[in-house]
């Protein structure tokens, strides 16, 4: 809880102090409410409720002639885990150094990459979590504390993150959501006694993460060059034999492009994830992958949008994987096929919005259905209802998290 | 080039021909060339331009809401392509959304939109330019401009202040529209009404210029209403800090901007 209070004592001087120091401070922010229930019951849950929480944020910013300073930290009072929590979602000091490079240096949310929900080379923090328990969507992206660099030049241009600290993702750890466990091979909640914490890197300077992208538009077409040094983002690899989860270090090389096609936007991607396991018969590490994808959306009428993606991803090494593997019939399929759609329709003067987000395998035979309903009733006032549908069997990627299929209700006022 | 080189002259002196005799002996009869020169009038004064723009939207209930920005528009050439980018402030849920568009009068436009929440840049498809634009009763294509390329056009009436234009699409199918009707005006070129008129003849939508205001050598209209005849919603546009001709580079619409607005270029806040 040290991080919380610090996060407090933080917010509390930004908020006393930056009044002081300028005049020019914007106050915004939101109250958020949040209720979601599970439609199955799962035997291994407390509960059923999934989602029960009042959240505030307080968004401060000053711009600066030279810097801009913002802050934006969450509030929440979290029903289901009983807990009021304080998550900093941003701090930061943002220069226009030079000409030629931007620089933002604090804690901050990230995203690069062409995918739509689906990431390849943008390995910042996610939260499965807020993803599958109805918060708004931007909470898939976590923050992390980091320097990113922006050089600007007439051939390309490049981005530079470092996070000193590795920053993994929120995963699920079967608190509030039960998830599949290869090493028993069973459902697991938190409070499962086959359960183990994962380990951690250990904070050394070699331990951070590095990314960077080499990027330009030629002719309406955005070009980039991804690179990753760091670690899994979710704990895959063993430390040893039945011991506990960690991370183990990985590399990511990978490229995009994107731009119009037809009167809609196409893109493409792929990234080598190079893992620690080179011969691929390291039975506690994961395997290399290559990830690809490709999509594309266009809008069918004034207001209704459709998109489509393939995704997949491809085990190196498959044969040795499963030769070397203890519980060969649990290990991912050599190569997971994945298909998304997304349908959005805006009605009444934009106001309304009707949405459908699908992920679907069809060689795991698992699926994700998103559908949601928002509604603007002012343009403080938003009201959301919605659904996270998962189905497959246990040991599929969303399949596992079928007990957890949910419909939730969120309403929230911004000033 | 002599003669509108001296009617410029006069124009900077407050000299401008303001008499109605004297514009109607000087009459244009070609109507490409009114509705080319209106075209420039309306979306091309100077060699760019930014505005600080507040929206009003009325629905068809008398409920307000409101879309505030910062637009910055740069003319890659006179009446051709066109670079623009809209920084949004209000309101809460909005703001700091930056949103790109590359217009090309002969290809499909580039448009980007800025996340701020998730530090997203998505990458919009041009799609339908008969769309709302942020929930308005402005559509994209009132904002930056309908090619003239699309419609037939045809001078149907000069009256002692206006042109009166008809456009009819040369692509039947391709908006919600048979015709619509523009009253230029003589001494500005400036369109000051359009009215857009279904297939059974009934006007069904009315843009109106509120007030016009000479900014910088160029009229230009501070104040627009769009309205949705069949609905009773409108939109009301007001326009201030505007100015032309500020010499903004080339590199401030790029994805740069997006992520890190350029506060130079904005009006003071």
């Amino acid at each position: 809880m040290s991080s919380c209070r610090l996060a407090t004592t933080l917010t509390a001087f930004l908020v006393l102090a930056m009044p002081a120091a300028a005049q020019d401070v914007e106050l915004y922010g939101f109250a958020d409410f949040g209720v979601g229930a599970r439609v199955v019951a799962d035997a291994l849950q407390p509960g059923d409720l999934l989602l029960n929480e009042a959240r505030f944020q307080l968004d401060l910013a000053h711009y600066g002639d030279r810097a801009e300073l913002a802050v934006k930290t969450d509030f929440t009072a979290d029903g289901v885990v009983d807990s009021v929590q304080v998550d900093v979602r941003q701090a930061t000091m943002g220069l226009r150094a030079t000409d030629w490079l931007d620089v933002r240096a604090g804690r901050q949310v990230l995203t690069w990459g062409t995918g739509d929900l689906v990431f390849l080379n943008d390995l910042f923090p996610k939260d499965f979590v807020s993803f599958f328990i109805g918060r708004e969507e931007e909470y898939l992206k976590a923050p992390q504390n980091a320097l990113r660099l922006t050089f600007y030049s007439p051939l390309a241009n490049l981005d530079v993150v470092a996070t000193p600290v590795f920053e993994p993702d929120r995963s699920i750890t079967g608190e509030r959501i039960s998830y599949f466990d290869p090493m028993s091979g069973q459902l697991v909640s938190a409070s499962s006694s086959v359960l183990q914490q994962p380990t951690r890197p250990t904070q050394t300077l070699g331990n951070g993460e590095l990314a960077w992208r080499l990027f330009r538009t030629v002719a309406g077409y955005e070009l980039a060059l991804y690179g990753y040094a760091g670690f899994t983002k979710q704990p895959t690899a063993l430390e040893t034999p039945g011991g506990p989860p960690r991370h183990s270090r990985l590399n990511v090389h990978g490229a995009s492009v994107r731009g119009s096609v037809a009167g809609g936007i196409a893109h493409a991607e792929t990234a080598y994830y190079d893992g620690a396991d080179d011969e691929g018969d390291e039975p506690l590490v994961p395997n290399s992958q290559w990830r690809g994808l490709a999509g594309y959306e266009r809008e069918l009428l004034p207001d209704l949008t459709w998109g489509i993606q393939y995704y997949a991803e491809h085990t190196v090494d498959h044969d040795r994987l499963l030769a070397a593997s203890s519980a060969p019939h649990v290990e991912p399929s050599e190569t997971r096929h994945v298909v998304t759609t997304r349908l959005t329709y805006r009605l009444v003067q934009q106001t309304l919005t009707v949405s459908l987000f699908a992920f679907a395998s069809p060689n795991d035979g698992d699926a994700h259905l998103r559908p949601s309903i928002a509604y603007e009733w002012s343009d403080a006032l938003r009201l959301t209802g919605g659904a996270n549908v998962m189905l497959g069997d246990d040991a599929t990627f969303f399949g596992q998290l079928e007990r957890a299929t949910n419909v939730y209700l969120r309403a929230r006022y911004s000033f | 080039m002599r003669f509108p080189f001296a009617i410029s002259v006069l124009a900077l002196l407050g000299l401008a021909p303001v008499d109605p005799t004297w514009a109607a002996a000087q009459d244009l009869t070609d109507v490409t060339q009114i509705v080319e020169r209106a075209n420039l009038a309306a979306y091309y004064a100077g060699d760019d331009g930014r505005a600080r723009v507040g929206m009003t939207i009325t629905d068809a209930q008398g409920r307000e809401r409101t879309r505030d920005f910062v637009m910055l528009r740069r003319d890659v050439t006179d009446g051709g392509d066109q670079d623009y980018v809209v920084l949004f402030s209000r309101p809460a849920d909005v703001r700091n959304t930056v949103f790109l568009v590359k217009k090309h009068v002969d290809s499909d436009d580039d448009r980007w939109l800025y996340l701020p929440g998730l530090d997203l840049v998505r990458r919009i498809a041009a799609g339908d330019k008969r769309t709302s634009f942020v929930g308005s009763h402005f559509l994209y294509e009132d904002v930056s401009g309908r090619r003239t390329s699309e419609d037939r056009h045809e001078l149907v009436e000069t009256t002692a202040t206006h042109y009166v234009v008809r456009n009819t699409p040369l692509d039947a199918g391709g908006q919600e529209f048979a015709h619509w009707t523009v009253w230029i005006d003589k001494s500005t070129l400036l369109p000051t009404r359009m009215d857009y008129v279904d297939e059974t003849g009934d006007v069904y939508r009315r843009i109106e210029a509120l007030a016009v205001e000479e900014i910088g050598g160029h009229a230009t209209v501070t104040r627009m209403r769009a309205s949705d005849l069949r609905s009773g919603g409108s939109t009301v546009s007001d326009f201030s800090d505007i100015e032309y001709d500020l010499s903004i580079p080339e590199d401030v619409f790029t994805e740069r901007t997006l992520r890190n607005p350029p506060r130079q270029w904005l009006p003071a806040r």
